[in-house]
């Protein structure tokens, strides 16, 4: 199989001439970073805030403007000593969120906690029009599609047939009276005798149908106004709104001018200069410099941090995770148990796409409907799911579907899911990033020893509320007077705990 | 500046004349290079295509190409389910409860299943039978043995069940037809559905016969139990009610009578108020049993008969006996024993006589022993000799027209195994049952093959009213069917075995009791009515004087079980092939075991080479009209003179190459002892010895500590327990306070430690095996166990005393010279044997830790000592500086290596590896690690339920193997919790405590109870 690799060893050389020439010219550095600040948000923030709306702790989009930078710079360092200082705003906030105590940032520099603060307040320029175009849409259609997918959707296309009719244009078919009756109670309306009622029944193998008294006829109204109206569609993507194609650490453009600078500097020293000492110089700085990219190369070895390789099906976390608010541990539902996340066997994702056989949502120039709808088709191809009949075809040879795998620990190494996300309550984003925005998935973190460990020194245990730990809480309070321990005081960098 | 000197290479330039010269000139070489033999002829070469630069070019680009390819990094696919079944979780594993019923081994049992593969087995300790041995720890790698067949066998070609159920249907109703007579031959079963299975084949063929075989059989003591009480069966005995135990020559702690009586004898081992068993051993090769005796009499087979009859002749007929010679005198103290103890005194015999066998029961039934439980009896073994006997006769007389053999390989077990080949020939109809191609399969015109247990349904009656299930725990691996499923096609039933056996169950077993609960719990318990025994009579004086009549000779043979092979059925399992032998410490083999003055009578011996190895001389042995050449002879202290003895189960000739090790000892089956006569034989055998057969050297405090049952009773613990003490500033002080380290803070949170109580530590070896298993442990093989290069992280050492005191080496005047150094090493005639487990120590101050120059191995607040084997870089610092001499070396690749052809090597032998820990490669150090995996998933599990973790949770595979509780693992700063009373147990000692290493595994001394009056 083809592994889709980004240019690593380009990017890296590169990086690293960044690094050592141009820290002093990073203009933009004072102002905060916007990429670095989503990175930094990510990893610590994003467990417990979201921008646009409460999570554990408030919102945090546009924040800047409801709070000064220096408050924030204290909250976020030490919100426990801001509060014992006794800011107002500070207890105010804290007693808002029902006394539930932020983790403190010590580690946060000042500037990346303005490069936070950058990424809160949106992106740096406004890309050009994303939005779809939408058209007028009636209110009664509007209120009508709601109903229709709380009610209706789990059994009726407006299309085509699901357990129930398409019901698109239905008005056209029967009258409004017959449809009120129908909807609020068909098995009344079949005991009426109505003809119509009887044969529809015997035509969906006397299925019958919920009956909605609870549908008020302005309701039934609605629906049906939606039903005739159907979906919008949405007009097609600007061009300039594709993303995929972008790398995920852009190399500022400064960075190739110094380096044909210097490179030409070289050059010149060497062919045009009779300097010996700038000649020997240079040749001291080259070694260096060569000696300097060729160990940061080896150091890498084996680190697949943004590995993304092409999987059998272009499985989108994004439409999943992001569009729709799908929990992770709904398909990962293992993770919560075992060490292992669990990848979702074809059968959980049946669950859905039972009735989700086809994809409309916002799409662009290259996945398009038929792209999409083309790769739920391979878990059907999996399972032996006949979308037509809507039944599991007979007999079927199941195909299982060969993933490819994306974290890979060495043998070595023992990684145990439960025990973060169960014992240890961590969000899966805080080592697997922003998954919910991710088209494709990539490995977000580097999955070094140096990461785990940095990890397991800055995080506190929370040692209340889990009876496990009641004996021992009191033992270290005791001893060490504090009241919270990080995981490396309770053992967590010993080399045995992941070696064995 | 130019210059006109001419160089030359030879004198011959200096000739301008030489054609020499001239052709050097033209040409490098003087003659045509032979390229045309290695590059063809010329004229092809010329006319090829293929120029020297497209060479180049091919060699470039493949060499680019393959640098290329190498700098892509493996695509790891990762397969879920299309549809996971509910009950399994991926990284959690589920336990069924399962019975081993194999024929030889029986006991409850739980299987540990990871993503529906089994991968350990371990005791069901509710049920009644569930405790493992060595060799059910090891019977879920014979799953995986690589020798399976993979199907159906017809005429030694493969088939399919259709075919074969078409071959044979037709046979049996021709049989049928013709009134042929149809045999059963089987291991013991104990299983009521196989028994109802047969009688309804009987029903459908008519003239049906079932006969049962053991490999290992109890043929005497079923014939006298049968006599003696109407039923064929064996008593039970309950070794805990009994004060005094008296043993001619059955190793009740090994496999006599289909053992598990270990843990009943342990439970009487620890000293309460004062009082503990005794066990008397008389016996003539060194059993386990023997091993562990209070008194251990040396006698000859032939007069072990005697012991019996004086037992008989004083405890029976209340006569008395004499004490002339050593063996009478102590028969005579144990008597004395016995009769003080009286109900609480139980008298057992492993020799295979009938005779024997009835004044035994004659003995316990006179004491009305507590010990002996005649009404709820074992089925165990249900082996009947003379029908066996009968059977190869009928055959051979052409009197049989079929014959079924299930769970028994009679080609290699029977003594007269060839006249069982030829009368097989004769008959019309031969179907194995077998799961692998084994001597007998091989001779049978069908191989119906059969699954592994783990792969069955079935139940077993293992003990009258203990009813258990068996039940598969993955799918056939193979195209295999059940016996049971087979016999019901074949009687024409459209039933499957599941069905057959539920109903069966449903209505003779459960007595309307939930099915799903009986599988769930692997047992099922029926209350038996108490019945009144009726006892026949019977003619003892004759037996007696039957015993009388048996003749000695000048060498008797015995053969015996080791604990490893058994009955050899699992022969093809490499890790019980590399599990030394608890008493000799040698794997790999059997070896005529002789003592050492009959082996200095015959020239034999024993040396050490110099790379520690051990080699021996060879012998034939002739005995019961077998010659065996080339017999490896081992000298083993404690032998009785004038016999010698060799261990069953081995020289199986199916086997893969590096298993086929040994002589088969079954031609010598099937009596008391065999007349035998021993003559040295050229060449050097070399043995596989982890352990070779020196004696402790006085070191008896520091090492191992025993104590007798007076002392510990009468004397202050300091006499019997003494700490080592130093002197500081020329004050005697105790080890904790000289200290070279410093000391550290281990009183928060967890901390474990692990107690091994020296009293019921058997030396079974259950442990070795679960830890093998646990633990992907290596299997080595012959040769680099004989180099030391051994990979068991827990052995059990094994040490002889020597009869050279400190004493007697004053008392010679030899004591400190060299001369009193040397008699020390060499172990008695009559050594006392000791046994102790010995394992990583997890030493709080472990000097491995501080030498090691990359960190690898540190310690854990929890107090394990951590190996991070990926930080190794096998400097063997660590090991050199251990004084415990744990920790292992990978000196190769042991897995997927064909050097080490073993399960490691093959996809099928890898499934049983434990996914939790990592394989090690080579070059890296390895060694116990308190089975950190383990406890570390306790503590996840009581994390993600948010609970404190209860005592007992926590658990080593060693600690949960253990059938006697011996080994008691847990948290020591948990005060109340077992391991922590047991450290402040008076016994308690830990090994090499001078060192101050301060381990955190500790020992329970031994106390024998060598009370002789």
């Amino acid at each position: 199989m083809k592994v889709l690799l980004q240019s690593n060893s380009l990017k890296k050389i590169l990086a690293s001439l960044s690094f050592l020439f141009l820290f002093s010219f990073n203009l933009s550095a004072q102002e905060g970073d916007y990429a670095n600040g989503k990175k930094l948000f990510n990893a610590n923030c994003a467990a417990c805030h979201k921008l646009d709306k409460k999570l554990i702790g408030p919102a945090l989009g546009g924040v800047t403007e409801r709070r000064d930078n220096e408050w924030l710079q204290a909250w976020i360092k030490d919100n426990n000593a801001l509060r014992a200082s006794g800011d107002q705003d500070a207890i105010d906030v804290f007693n808002e969120y029902n006394g539930m105590v932020m983790t403190a940032y010590p580690q946060l520099s000042e500037q990346d906690i303005n490069d936070i603060l950058v990424y809160t307040n949106g992106e740096p320029e406004e890309a050009p029009a994303t939005a779809a175009v939408t058209q007028e849409v009636d209110p009664k259609v509007a209120a009508g599609k709601k109903l229709y997918q709380v009610h209706c959707a789990s059994c009726h296309k407006l299309d085509k047939k699901l357990i129930g009719p398409a019901l698109g244009n239905v008005a056209d078919r029967r009258s409004m009276e017959w449809l009120k009756a129908w909807i609020k109670d068909n098995n009344a309306l079949r005991a009426s005798g109505d003809q119509d009622a009887i044969d529809i029944f015997n035509e969906y193998n006397g299925m019958p149908m919920t009956a909605f008294p609870q549908l008020s006829d302005e309701d039934i109204e609605a629906i049906i106004a939606y039903t005739s109206v159907g979906d919008v569609a949405p007009v097609a993507a600007a061009a300039g709104e594709e993303v995929i194609a972008q790398p995920r650490h852009p190399i500022p453009w400064m960075t190739y001018v110094v380096i044909l600078a210097i490179a030409g500097l070289v050059a010149w020293i060497y062919f045009v200069s009779n300097n010996g000492f700038l000649k020997i110089s240079a040749t001291i700085f080259v070694l260096i410099l060569v000696g300097y990219i060729g160990l940061n190369a080896l150091m890498d070895l084996g680190i697949d941090q943004d590995y993304q390789p092409i999987q059998p099906i272009a499985f989108s976390h994004k439409i999943h995770a992001g569009d729709n608010k799908i929990d992770c541990q709904y398909c990962h539902s293992t993770a919560k148990h075992s060490k292992h996340s669990g990848i979702p066997s074809v059968n959980v994702c049946m669950n859905c796409h039972k009735s989700i056989a086809e994809y409309n949502g916002p799409v662009t120039s290259e996945r398009d409907k038929e792209f999409y709808d083309a790769e739920i088709q391979k878990i059907y191809d999996a399972i032996g799911w006949d979308p037509e009949n809507l039944t599991y075809i007979e007999g079927y040879e199941e195909k299982p579907i060969q993933w490819v795998r994306i974290h890979n620990l060495p043998d070595f190494a023992y990684f145990n899911h439960a025990q973060h996300v169960t014992a240890g309550g961590i969000a899966c984003q805080k080592c697997h990033g922003p998954v919910e925005e991710m088209e494709d998935m990539y490995q977000y973190s580097p999955l070094t020893m140096g990461w785990c460990i940095e990890c397991h020194r800055e995080t506190s245990v929370d040692l209340k509320g889990n009876d496990y730990y009641a004996k021992i809480h009191a033992q270290l309070a005791d001893k060490y007077g504090v009241e919270k321990v990080t995981i490396a005081q309770i053992g967590g960098l010993e080399c045995g705990k992941c070696h064995y | 500046m130019a210059s006109n000197k001419k160089y030359w290479k030879s004198v011959e330039e200096l000739n301008e004349n030489s054609s020499i010269v001239e052709k050097l000139q033209k040409s490098e070489f003087i003659e045509d290079l032979p390229t045309d033999k290695f590059l063809g002829d010329k004229e092809s070469l010329s006319n090829s295509d293929t120029s020297r630069r497209d060479f180049l070019k091919y060699v470039g680009f493949s060499t680019a190409v393959a640098s290329l390819a190498a700098c892509e990094g493996p695509v790891i696919n990762s397969i879920p389910y299309v549809v996971k079944p509910d009950d399994v979780i991926p990284g959690i594993p589920d336990f069924y409860a399962s019975a081993i019923a194999d024929g030889y081994d029986f006991a409850n049992v739980l299987v540990k299943v990871r993503e529906g593969r089994p991968i350990k087995i371990e005791p069901n300790k509710e049920a009644a039978n569930g405790f493992t041995n060595a060799r059910v720890q090891a019977s879920v790698l014979s799953l995986y043995d690589n020798n399976r067949l993979r199907g159906p066998m017809a005429k030694g070609e493969e088939t399919d069940w259709a075919a074969l159920d078409k071959e044979v249907g037709a046979q049996l109703a021709d049989i049928k037809a013709k009134g042929g007579r149809i045999v059963f031959l089987t291991g013991t079963t104990a299983s009521p559905s196989v028994h109802a299975l047969i009688g309804s084949f009987n029903e459908a063929y008519g003239n049906v016969e079932h006969v049962v075989y053991d490999a290992v059989s109890e043929d005497a003591a079923l014939n006298a139990f049968e006599k003696m009480y109407g039923h064929r069966a064996l008593p039970d005995y309950h070794f805990d009610k009994a004060d005094v135990i008296v043993s001619v020559a059955a190793d009740f702690l090994g496999d006599w009578q289909g053992g598990n009586f270990s843990a009943g004898y342990a439970a009487g081992r620890k000293p309460k108020n004062g009082k503990m068993s005794r066990l008397i051993q008389f016996e003539s090769n060194m059993s386990l049993t023997g091993g562990n005796a209070d008194k251990r009499v040396i006698v000859k087979p032939s007069e072990q008969l005697k012991v019996m009859q004086m037992l008989y002749a004083a405890i029976v007929e209340g006569k008395s006996v004499g004490n002339a010679t050593p063996v009478e005198d102590a028969v005579q103290k144990a008597l004395v024993q016995i009769k003080k103890a009286g109900s609480k005194a139980v008298v057992v015999t492993g020799i295979q006589d009938e005779n024997a066998q009835l004044l035994a029961l004659a003995i316990n039934h006179a004491l009305q022993s507590q010990a002996i439980d005649v009404v709820s009896t074992k089925n165990i073994r249900m082996g009947d000799d003379s029908k066996v006997a009968q059977l190869v006769k009928d055959m051979n007389s052409g009197a049989v027209s079929a014959v079924f053999l299930y769970n028994t390989n009679p080609a290699y077990t029977l003594p007269n195994g060839s006249a069982f080949v030829e009368g097989l020939e004769k008959v019309g109809l031969s179907v194995s049952f077998a799961s692998v191609m084994d001597q007998t399969a091989e001779m049978c015109q069908y191989v119906a093959t059969a699954p592994h247990y783990l792969e069955s349904w079935g139940d077993v009656e293992i003990k009258k009213g203990h009813y258990s299930l068996m039940q598969p725990t993955i799918h056939p691996l193979f195209n295999t069917r059940q016996f049971q499923d087979t016999l019901l096609k074949w009687a024409g039933s459209d039933q499957s075995y599941y069905d057959y056996l539920r109903a069966m169950w449903e209505t003779n077993v459960l007595g309307g009791k939930s099915w799903n609960k009986a599988l769930h719990d692997g047992s099922f318990k029926v209350g038996t009515e108490e019945q009144e025994l009726t006892l026949n009579e019977v003619d003892l004086a004759a037996a007696n004087v039957a015993l009388s009549s048996a003749g000695d000779s000048e060498m008797e043979i015995t053969v015996y079980v080791k604990t490893g092979l058994g009955d050899g059925q699992q022969a093809n399992n490499p890790w019980l092939q590399e599990l030394p032998d608890p008493i000799t410490r040698t794997s790999w083999d059997n070896y005529l075991l002789i003592s050492r003055i009959d082996a200095e009578r015959l020239g034999i011996k024993n040396w050490t080479v110099d790379n520690g190895a051990l080699n021996g001389n060879l012998v034939n042995v002739t005995a019961n009209g077998v010659t065996m050449n080339n017999v490896p002879a081992y000298v083993q202290p404690g032998q009785a003179p004038g016999s010698v003895s060799l261990a069953l189960g081995y020289g199986r000739t199916d086997l893969k190459k590096d298993m086929k090790v040994g002589v088969n000892a079954y031609p010598l089956a099937g009596s008391a002892y065999h007349e035998v006569s021993i003559e040295k034989a050229e060449g050097v055998h070399e043995f596989a010895c982890v352990q070779l057969q020196h004696t402790i050297m006085g070191r008896e405090g520091e090492i191992l500590k025993e104590t007798t049952l007076e002392d510990f009773v009468n004397k202050p613990v300091e006499e019997w327990n003494h700490a080592p003490v130093f002197s500081l500033d020329h004050q005697e002080v105790t080890q904790d306070k000289v200290d070279l380290w410093e000391p550290f803070d281990d009183t928060i949170g967890t901390k474990f430690n692990l107690s091994i109580d020296l009293a019921t530590c058997t030396a079974c070896a259950a442990c070795i095996v679960a830890c093998h298993a646990e633990n992907n442990v290596p299997v080595v093989g012959k040769h680099e166990i004989r180099v030391s290069r051994d990979m068991h992280w827990l052995r059990v050492d094994r040490y002889y005393s020597s009869d050279m005191t400190v004493e007697r080496g004053k008392e010679e005047g030899i004591f400190g010279s060299g001369d009193f150094f040397e008699a020390q090493t060499h172990p008695s005639d009559a050594p006392e044997v000791s046994f102790q487990p010995v394992m990583c120590q997890h030493c709080n101050h472990a000097p491995c830790e501080t030498v090691c120059p990359v960190a690898a191995t540190s310690h854990g607040r929890q107090g394990q000592n951590q190996m991070a084997y990926n930080r190794c870089i096998g400097t063997r610092y660590c090991a050199n500086n251990c004084p415990y001499r744990v920790r292992r070396f990978n000196w190769f690749k042991y897995a997927n290596n064909n050097e080490f052809d073993f399960n490691m090597n093959n996809e099928l032998g890898r499934m049983v590896l434990n996914p939790d820990v990592v394989v090690r490669s080579r070059g890296v150090m390895e060694k116990c690690s308190f089975c950190i995996q383990k406890t570390q998933l306790t503590i996840l599990n009581a994390k993600k339920e948010g609970r404190a973790v209860a005592d007992g949770e926590f658990e080593t595979a060693c600690s949960s193997a253990c059938p006697n509780g011996s080994l008691v693992f847990g948290d020591v700063n948990d005060k109340e919790s077992k391991v922590a009373h047991l450290s402040e147990d008076d016994r308690t000692f830990k090994l090499l405590d001078f060192v101050g290493t301060k381990p955190n595994v500790f020992y329970q001394l031994k106390v024998k109870n060598t009370n002789e009056a």
